[in-house]
């Protein structure tokens, strides 16, 4: 009996099922304060934000369970960057959708290697890397845009990222949902999950089992550059063209919705269920206060609030754990 | 009178005892030397005069009247310094201000005078003038100099707490002959001038010389006090282990059979250099278990680690079977044939927070070049190897830590059996697990040789290792200075070994 009421007990501490429960008490909540908020058209609208943000979120997922302190700063730089240059290279024709998007997936791993390297062999703290990578492209996006708003979306990717695609749902979701897949199966089913949570967990140990944990590291880098880099491509479809530093807001989005889906910042644990889940939370939480008049500032000082709160609960990983 | 007299003081942890009962009366004027075999307690007994361990019972006299060392502030209050063994300098500072740190404290005001520290550090310094080599400053960083100048920066910092009472432990282990006769030059001016000494070290031609009396602790007890000048190494081993040198051997449990014609050589290894491993070199066959002993920390972990590929840095030749073996990584020794497992398995060993199938299966995928993990079929050979070691375990997706050490360790050791090495490195594997789970280890480890598998052991219990090797090279300062076969494989001659000039 202990069984069943212990395991009853565990599931509702479990990160992912406090999120889901916090989602359906916000849509409630967002139902009573508008009408209409939790309407099938205004979440699949929701959910179409969330994508974005999801997507962004699942490569610092992986630098976080990397451990060693990971964390990408630099995922708003390259969200901006992959997104002019998506705009640029497509100038409103479906020709340029493939080119678009091998040039943005190149960019993103090569701004994510460079992180990855100077991490790895340099030993650089990853937050002073990234940061630094983030005051880089900034810089780089300036001399790029040289100011000018510029750039159009293809209207095949507006269409993908907004229309109804199959069973009424978006492409975008689509998308995000296989993200979810196979990022699942990369954790769980593949001896390179097994080796992130391993160098996450304990690296000495890990390289003492023969772990290549720099290898490991330098390729979460890259993958969370990739992953950055669609994310800025498929903003384009949302908004049309690109304006001024778009990605910026995603830097703290993209950490909370990796906490708030229960994996530390500690890294070594957690996946990427729960941080979908954390996502479409965060979204619907904007959601709320864009409804209740708050405005951008009122927003971003609920952001950076929650992560606080959060770091209180389960931030603290192995301190905690004793 | 005596400046220091301890009377019954006995320290325990939990149910551990580690020091039983300590007696000791050092003397003004005298060389106070500390012997016994690894864990007897010596360095316990050290720390609580230091004051960095506090006894649970017994008395403490300092010059007559009975006091308490709390802390190792307390114990400078009462004229004790203490030399570290493992260095307690500051990297990135000069050498003058490292030996005048225990003066720091006492100054007054907020500024330090540089010419007068420097006044204050040179007849510290001055003693050892002709030996301290190339490179040494007063203005050099500690963190500069090489290994044995570091070690003459450690000793002259505590001469300069002008202490009555001064402990070296295993002060020289760095140190040249002509570095060693300086200090020793040192040691006599203290003496003369009637300051007390405690002296720990392995050389006993060191103790012999410079010793003036000997207090031997066997398993937690101080067991005898004695004149140096009236007794022989020979007798003091006696002492020490509670073994007669001719006496019948101790029985080596189960040594593998030897086999009549020259057995395959399984490793090889030529001129090993590593950090704190002195050019050591060795063979080891298929079917036997090499024991690395000594006292602790001689570079018998040093030299596991370092074939294994875990040391910062490494030369010297290593052949496993008949490949030559390339490349500093635990990665590249894993796939030539090595493995390793640590005492220290919550550093080295367990991934936390993970399930055990996870724990158990990294060997394997690597060796197997394996991309997907599928549980169904990684896990019955997970299951496969834990049971070789009759591992207690719920499901394998519980995670690591709702295990015991012992079933921990096991894991660990599971890890490897799932595709087996030629050549097993333990590093005191042993350590703080239960005696039960020790025993299934080391049956499945002589399993393993006699099907063919060579195995290296360290332990930090002297019984483990005297029971379990076929023979055992005795490491001293990180060389070898003897190899134990047959019947010599007792206490006794591993601490002649141990304590004889390197």
């Amino acid at each position: 009996m202990s069984g069943l009421s212990t395991s009853i007990a565990d599931l509702a501490r479990t990160p992912l099922v406090v999120a889901l429960g916090l989602i359906l008490a916000l849509l409630v909540l967002g139902e009573l304060l508008s009408p209409g908020f939790a309407s099938a058209s205004q979440i699949m609208r929701l959910l179409i934000v969330a994508s974005i943000l999801g997507v962004v979120a699942a490569g610092q997922n992986l630098v976080i369970l990397g451990g060693r302190e990971g964390i990408d700063l630099s995922v708003g730089g390259v969200v901006s960057l992959s997104a002019v240059i998506a705009g640029n290279m497509m100038q409103g024709s479906d020709a340029g959708i493939i080119p678009a998007i091998l040039a943005c997936l190149a960019t993103g791993a090569f701004f994510g290697l460079l992180n990855g390297l100077g991490v790895t062999l340099l030993r650089i703290p990853p937050l002073i890397m990234t940061l630094g990578m983030l005051g880089v492209l900034q810089g780089l996006l300036v001399v790029v845009r040289s100011g000018i708003p510029s750039g159009l979306a293809a209207p095949g990717l507006a269409r993908f990222v907004t229309q109804p695609f199959l069973f009424g749902v978006p492409g975008m979701i689509w998308l995000w949902g296989a993200i979810g897949v196979l990022m699942a199966l990369l954790l769980r089913r593949t001896l390179f999950g097994y080796r992130v949570y391993a160098i996450g967990s304990n690296e000495t140990a890990a390289r003492m089992a023969g772990v290549p944990a720099d290898l490991i590291r330098v390729s979460l880098f890259v993958f969370s550059g990739m992953f950055a880099a669609v994310a800025g491509f498929c903003i384009i479809g949302y908004s049309g063209s690109s304006f001024s530093n778009v990605g910026a807001q995603y830097m703290l989005a993209s950490i909370i919705a990796v906490v708030l889906g229960g994996t530390p910042l500690s890294g070594g644990k957690g996946g990427y269920t729960g941080t979908m889940a954390g996502a479409v939370l965060l979204i619907l939480l904007q959601s709320i206060l864009t409804t209740l008049n708050i405005e951008e500032a009122g927003r971003q000082f609920a952001f950076g609030a929650t992560l606080l709160v959060l770091m209180l609960f389960y931030g603290r990983g192995k301190a905690l754990r004793g | 009178m005596p400046r220091l007299r301890l009377e019954g003081v006995c320290k325990r942890y939990g149910a551990t005892v580690a020091l039983g009962r300590g007696d000791l009366s050092l003397m003004p004027g005298e060389v106070h030397v500390l012997m016994g075999s690894n864990g007897s307690g010596k360095s316990t007994l050290s720390k609580i005069i230091a004051g960095s361990v506090r006894p649970d019972e017994g008395v403490i006299e300092c010059d007559g009247s009975i006091v308490t060392i709390p802390s190792p502030r307390a114990a400078r209050d009462l004229g004790i310094a203490v030399f570290y063994q493992e260095l307690s300098l500051a990297a990135h500072r000069s050498v003058v201000e490292n030996i005048c740190l225990p003066g720091l404290g006492h100054a007054r005001g907020l500024f330090r005078n540089r010419a007068e520290m420097t006044a204050a550090a040179e007849p510290f310094i001055e003693p050892f003038e002709s030996v301290l080599g190339e490179g040494f400053g007063l203005d050099v960083p500690v963190g500069r100099l090489r290994a044995d100048q570091r070690q003459l920066v450690e000793i002259m910092k505590t001469l300069a707490a002008r202490p009555d009472i001064l402990i070296f432990d295993e002060p020289t282990s760095a140190l040249d002959r002509a570095q060693v006769e300086c200090f020793m030059a040192v040691l006599r001016k203290l003496k003369a001038d009637g300051k007390s000494i405690i002296f720990i070290s392995h050389r006993m031609d060191e103790i012999f010389e410079i010793g003036d009396r000997v207090t031997i602790i066997r398993d937690g007890e101080t067991v005898r006090t004695s004149v140096l000048a009236d007794t022989t190494m020979e007798e003091i081993l006696r002492t020490m282990t509670g073994e007669e040198a001719t006496g019948p051997a101790a029985p080596a449990v189960s040594a593998a059979v030897k086999t009549p014609q020259r057995p395959t050589v399984k490793l090889k290894v030529s001129n090993l250099v590593a950090p704190g491993v002195n050019n050591v070199s060795f063979e080891v066959a298929a079917g036997e278990i090499l024991g690395f002993g000594g006292l602790h920390g001689q570079g018998q972990s040093a030299a596991l680690r370092a074939l294994f590929g875990a040391a910062q840095s490494r030369s010297g030749d290593i052949e496993v079977g008949t490949t030559r073996l390339t490349g500093n990584s635990p990665r590249a020794s894993i796939r030539n044939g090595l493995a390793y497992v640590s005492g220290d398995r919550a550093r080295d060993g367990v991934i936390e927070g993970r399930s055990i199938l996870e724990n158990t299966v990294p060997i394997y995928a690597l060796k197997n070049h394996l991309f997907v993990a599928s549980p169904r079929s990684l896990g019955a050979k997970a299951q496969q190897a834990l049971e070789q070691l009759q591992t207690k375990y719920q499901t394998l997706f519980h995670p690591i830590n709702s295990l015991s050490g012992g079933n921990q360790q096991k894991v660990v050791v599971s890890r490897w059996l799932m595709a087996p090495p030629e050549v097993m490195l333990l590093d005191d594997p042993t350590k703080g697990i239960d005696i039960a789970s020790k025993a299934e280890l080391f049956r499945v480890l002589r399993e393993l040789a006699a099907a063919g598998m060579a195995i290296l052991l360290y332990s930090s219990e002297d019984a483990e290792l005297l029971e379990n090797s076929d023979r055992v090279l005795v490491f001293n300062n990180g060389r070898t200075v003897r190899e134990l076969v047959g019947d010599e494989r007792t206490r006794y001659h591993l601490y002649h070994a141990a304590y004889e000039a390197a």
